[in-house]
């Protein structure tokens, strides 16, 4: 199959010129989801806030853990998670969803990309309130540290697009892969360490956390949330996937992109 | 303008059960569904078999032709939504096809929300979307309904919305398929008026129909598909003639 990079790039390029069109279409979709309830999208925060007070509770005392230190880290634990992983998802269905333009409009897809990861930092931004709460409660610090939250939102958006691209363009060939990735990520939360430090692993485990690619996704939002800078091999595998992930994807997207209408 | 050199157009068929493919592969007759790979494992439809054209300013192209003919594709490809098998396309100026009236429609969004949406998918802009709103309101004649969500309106209201979002757009390649409907008999004159003004604006258009009174409206050339094949091209007139005497004969 002949490459055909400018169409590829044409594709991102247009797409993050459509600001207009897909920075609507993330809040309509959030305003969506929620109408006619009474709180909004703070279910999604007030179910997470559940989650991580009855899970913090039971299990910093199943582990001997102060609350005060645990419950903040999980809680960051759990809202780069929960980026990184509805991120990844959501990029599976991003063309089979968008089927309906795709077949009839002429368009850069990469647009429906940008409206899946910008609606998921809309939800990030409900659930930050949690954090908010909890690190009031464990008086969590706020440190120059914190700030590197920006540049790591920034990454982990990076990535997402490059994923859902790929992820989007794979699932409408092969409706599978969905199936396979939501099992995975599900497996991937326990093994990570979200729920626990990697220190609790022990130095025959600890070492292999290094390779987990979704620890680091997780580590530069968390570190900062909690006050800390992440750790620097965290911020070099991140920047590294985005940059083969960026460069793999392009070569990729230039093949099958004209594909994908045939695929739905 | 539009170019269209040897255009083939394939779609792959995935996920029928074997015994259903063979089975289609038995029934199908003059390579219309075919087989392809190395180890002949997979199935394709050949919708458009080697089309060319060309379309310039001033064009109005009626497509006509038997279902699945390949006039639904034909304008798929104008629109630059399928890239051909093989082939060249060259398309110069914006494309906005009206396959599907309302990209975006969404039944939760209120009616002036929607128009928002849908224009912006049609390739509005946000100044251009608010100066053609009181249009849009006007035509439809929705009054207060327009705040509301469109899960409260009736069929033909959510039509003549579309309709009329659809039909303020200033198109230069205009892409219709079998027209657009607008609702109620009543509103049937305005509707030609207002369909007929989007097609004065466009540069060139190309409707795919199977209404002869639509095509010899509007059109000034026509083709006949079938098979996938362009079977005669030309005056309108002409076409339409060999397309009924391909009907009459047995």
């Amino acid at each position: 199959m002949i490459p055909q990079y400018d169409v590829a790039l044409a594709d991102f390029t247009n797409g993050i010129r459509a600001w207009r069109l897909w920075g609507r279409l993330g809040w309509q979709e959030i305003k969506r989801r929620y109408r006619r309830t009474v709180i909004g999208p703070f279910w999604t925060t007030l179910s997470l806030g559940i989650f991580v007070a009855g899970l913090g509770v039971v299990w910093a005392s199943l582990w001997n853990q102060d609350p005060k230190t645990y419950l903040p880290f999980l809680c960051a634990g759990m809202l780069g998670w929960n980026l990184v992983q509805s991120n990844i998802n959501d990029g599976c269905t991003v063309f089979v969803g968008g089927e309906a333009f795709i077949k009839q409009l002429p368009f850069p897809y990469s647009m429906l990309v940008w409206s899946g990861v910008w609606r998921n930092l809309i939800v990030f931004g409900h659930n930050l309130c949690i954090f908010v709460l909890i690190g009031f409660y464990a008086g969590v610090p706020v440190t120059a540290a914190s700030l590197l939250l920006l540049p790591a939102l920034l990454l982990t958006s990076l990535n997402a697009l490059w994923m859902a691209t790929v992820l989007g363009v794979v699932c409408a060939r092969y409706r599978d892969v969905q199936q396979v990735v939501a099992s995975l990520l599900q497996v991937a939360m326990f093994v990570t360490p979200i729920f626990f430090t990697r220190d609790q692993l022990g130095p025959r485990f600890a070492r292999f956390v290094d390779f987990n690619v979704l620890y680091h996704y997780v580590d530069i939002i968390r570190s900062p949330l909690l006050g800390r800078a992440p750790e620097v091999w965290s911020w070099i595998v991140v920047t590294g996937m985005l940059c083969l992930g960026g460069a793999g994807t392009l070569w990729f997207y230039s093949r099958f992109r004209r594909r994908v209408a045939y695929w739905l | 303008m539009i170019l269209l050199e040897d255009v083939i157009v394939d779609f792959p068929i995935y996920g029928s059960a074997k015994s259903f493919r063979t089975e289609l592969l038995g029934r199908a007759t003059g390579g219309f569904i075919r087989r392809e790979g190395r180890r002949q494992n997979r199935v394709a439809v050949r919708a458009l078999e080697s089309v060319s054209l060309k379309l310039s300013k001033g064009d109005r192209l009626g497509i006509v032709g038997p279902n699945g003919a390949g006039k639904s594709t034909l304008l798929g490809v104008l629109a630059g939504v399928y890239a051909p098998r093989a082939g060249r396309v060259v398309i110069e100026g914006r494309v906005s096809p009206l396959f599907n009236t309302a990209p975006g429609l969404d039944a939760d969004d209120t009616g002036y929300e929607n128009i928002v949406t849908c224009g912006m998918f049609l390739g509005m802009s946000r100044a251009e979307i608010e100066a053609n709103t009181p249009a849009i309101a006007e035509f439809t004649e929705l009054g207060d309904y327009l705040n509301l969500p469109v899960r409260t309106y009736s069929a033909g209201m959510i039509m003549r919305l579309a309709f009329a979002i659809a039909t303020s757009i200033n198109p230069e390649i205009l892409l219709l398929d079998e027209g657009l409907g607008a609702g109620d008999a009543r509103f049937a004159e305005r509707a030609k008026a207002r369909l007929d003004s989007l097609i004065e604006r466009s540069s060139i258009v190309a409707v795919a129909s199977h209404d002869e009174g639509l095509i010899r409206g509007v059109c000034n050339r026509a083709v006949l598909l079938d098979g996938g094949h362009v079977a005669a091209a030309g005056g309108v007139d002409d076409v339409l003639e060999t397309y009924r005497e391909r009907r009459s004969r047995p």
